[in-house]
């Protein structure tokens, strides 16, 4: 386990996403109300930054790019979405939001694959 | 004795062979440079850019041949290619920044892709059709991405890293080595020893006749446009540099060692010549229809023409060195490039004073008048041979005999035979 430190519980307001960089990696944290969630800070349909494009409403984080959709708390696909967020492990203590490092997240986004249509 | 013509003795042909001339409507005719655009720019091979340009994954370039618009993109496997620059939906132009990064994402598109801004539809760096918006609602599945790539275009990175296109997938060339035939060896081993880098870029929209421009570069009798070259640059073994053709129309222009000492203001450039270059040494080589390497010891110049009309050309002007330059070097390198090339060096905007005066005078609808290229002087310098070989190869391509371009094309003995037989 390697917990990092991410960021104070009163930075990310409810219902709300913020951007956090630990270490070099991009870590978009969530505020879903009663807790807070952790996912790579990029779309999983064509990597665009969430922080531009999300929108936060209804428990639910939409990108406005495509209106890609997932359930905040479990990262499940909503409407159009076909993938599901990746989701680190988080924990709150002592006012701070701490994240599971072991190893970044990414999305496999096939670029080079000449099947992927 | 020698007098003025009247109109019927300045319009007959001179006393040369249909080689030695041409009709000036060449130079300004509407629908002959319409031709010229469908006959010889769709299907020759383009130096478009360098690729030092582009240096980065996702680095783009956009320009134009022929009026077709089209983006070289590097990839993530640092490839350049080359596609036509239109979305294959609704025609919209893709791209309109004449260069950049798709790094990022448009306000329309996403990171990592070309995006036309009108429907949103999204290509890889591959041309691969990667994002239909709305596809399933609208088409069903009566229209696949891999139906709706972009049109891929024949591209190779060749000769110190000048990235080539070339519009006609049927070309008989299948490489640009063959399509140099020869013309590039001389400069190879100088330009292909180690990357080089653009350190100078500038272009001008100059009033004539793109083939007016080419042809200075040809044509070394204009020295006494440049008052410089006179009065310091002339020796024996400068008359003697060979004029030297090759196949499809190109030609190379013989070195010799310039003694720069001799140039008020100049330093020697033999510290710093391109690998494998004699020191001081000067190469040119002016490639049909309308490209000029031009390797002054230390320093690379290229133009490109992009003819926008029959008397209007877009020339794109590039200096290069060597990546490998430290900040001293480069900067000798910009001095020696600026000092004779640059817009405000000694002999660039002479050349182009010339050039405009010409345009002035064969602009569309003026009168035919003959353009003299006659003068046979051993094929050194001084030689008009240059742009015989080069309007020889223009009346092949256009089927047109640049004399007469009324009439077809003749191959050169047959242009003689007819001259001898009209003269009897």
């Amino acid at each position: 386990m390697s917990w990092k430190t991410v960021c104070s519980t009163d930075e990310v307001g409810e219902h709300s996403i913020k951007l956090f960089d630990v270490d070099g990696v991009s870590i978009l944290v969530a505020n879903v109300g009663d807790g807070f969630r952790a996912y790579p800070p990029v779309c999983p349909h064509m990597e665009e930054p969430l922080i531009e494009s999300g929108i936060c409403a209804n428990g639910q984080l939409t990108c406005t790019k495509h209106l890609w959709q997932w359930d905040m708390r479990t990262g499940e696909p909503k409407g159009p979405a076909e993938k599901c967020m990746l989701l680190y492990e988080v924990k709150a203590e002592n006012g701070q939001v701490l994240v599971n490092l072991e190893q970044e997240l990414e999305y496999d986004f096939d670029e080079d694959d000449d099947d992927d249509y | 004795m020698a007098r003025s013509r009247n109109h019927e003795e300045w319009t007959k042909p001179p006393p040369f062979t249909q080689d030695e001339y041409v009709d000036s409507r060449i130079y300004s005719d509407e629908d002959i440079f319409e031709e010229e655009l469908d006959k010889i720019f769709k299907k020759a091979w383009i130096p478009v850019c360098h690729e030092s340009e582009m240096p980065n994954a996702y680095d783009f370039r956009t320009v134009t041949i022929a009026r077709e618009p089209i983006v070289m993109t590097r990839g993530k496997d640092m490839k350049v290619r080359a596609f036509l620059n239109v979305c294959p939906h609704r025609g919209n132009m893709i791209e309109r920044r004449p260069s950049g990064s798709f790094l990022e994402g448009s306000p329309s598109g996403n990171p990592r892709h070309m995006t036309c801004m009108f429907h949103a539809w999204q290509f890889d760096m591959k041309g691969r059709c990667v994002y239909i918006s709305r596809q399933e609602e609208g088409y069903q599945d009566r229209l696949k991405k891999q139906q709706v790539g972009l049109r891929e275009l024949k591209c190779e990175v060749y000769f110190g890293g000048f990235v080539w296109v070339c519009l006609d997938d049927n070309t008989p060339f299948e490489t640009v080595e063959q399509w140099s035939a020869g013309s590039l060896e001389c400069l190879k081993p100088s330009l292909d020893e180690e990357p080089l880098e653009v350190f100078h870029y500038h272009k001008a929209i100059i009033p004539c006749n793109y083939k007016l421009w080419h042809d200075t570069n040809c044509e070394f009798y204009h020295d006494y446009l440049h008052y410089h070259n006179r009065i310091t640059g002339f020796n024996d073994s400068y008359f003697a540099r060979k004029n030297m053709g090759f196949d499809n129309g190109h030609i190379n222009v013989g070195s010799f060692e310039v003694n720069y000492d001799n140039y008020e203001g100049f330093d020697s450039r033999a510290a710093i010549s391109f690998p494998h270059l004699p020191p001081n040494h000067w190469y040119m080589i002016d490639m049909f229809p309308g490209v000029n390497f031009n390797l002054r010891g230390s320093s690379l110049r290229c133009d490109l023409m992009t003819p926008l009309g029959p008397d209007k050309v877009m020339i794109e002007f590039r200096g290069l060195g060597l990546k490998s330059d430290d900040e001293a070097t480069r900067q000798s390198r910009i001095e020696h490039h600026n000092s004779i090339w640059g817009p405000f060096g000694r002999n660039l905007h002479e050349d182009l004073l010339a050039v405009t005066g010409q345009g002035a005078s064969m602009h569309p609808r003026a009168e035919r008048r003959q353009i003299l290229h006659g003068r046979h002087e051993n094929e050194t310098i001084h030689d008009e041979n240059g742009m015989r070989h080069f309007y020889e190869e223009w009346g092949r391509w256009m089927d047109r005999l640049p004399a007469d371009p009324d009439q077809p094309f003749l191959e050169g003995d047959n242009i003689k035979k007819a001259a001898v037989a009209a003269a009897t």
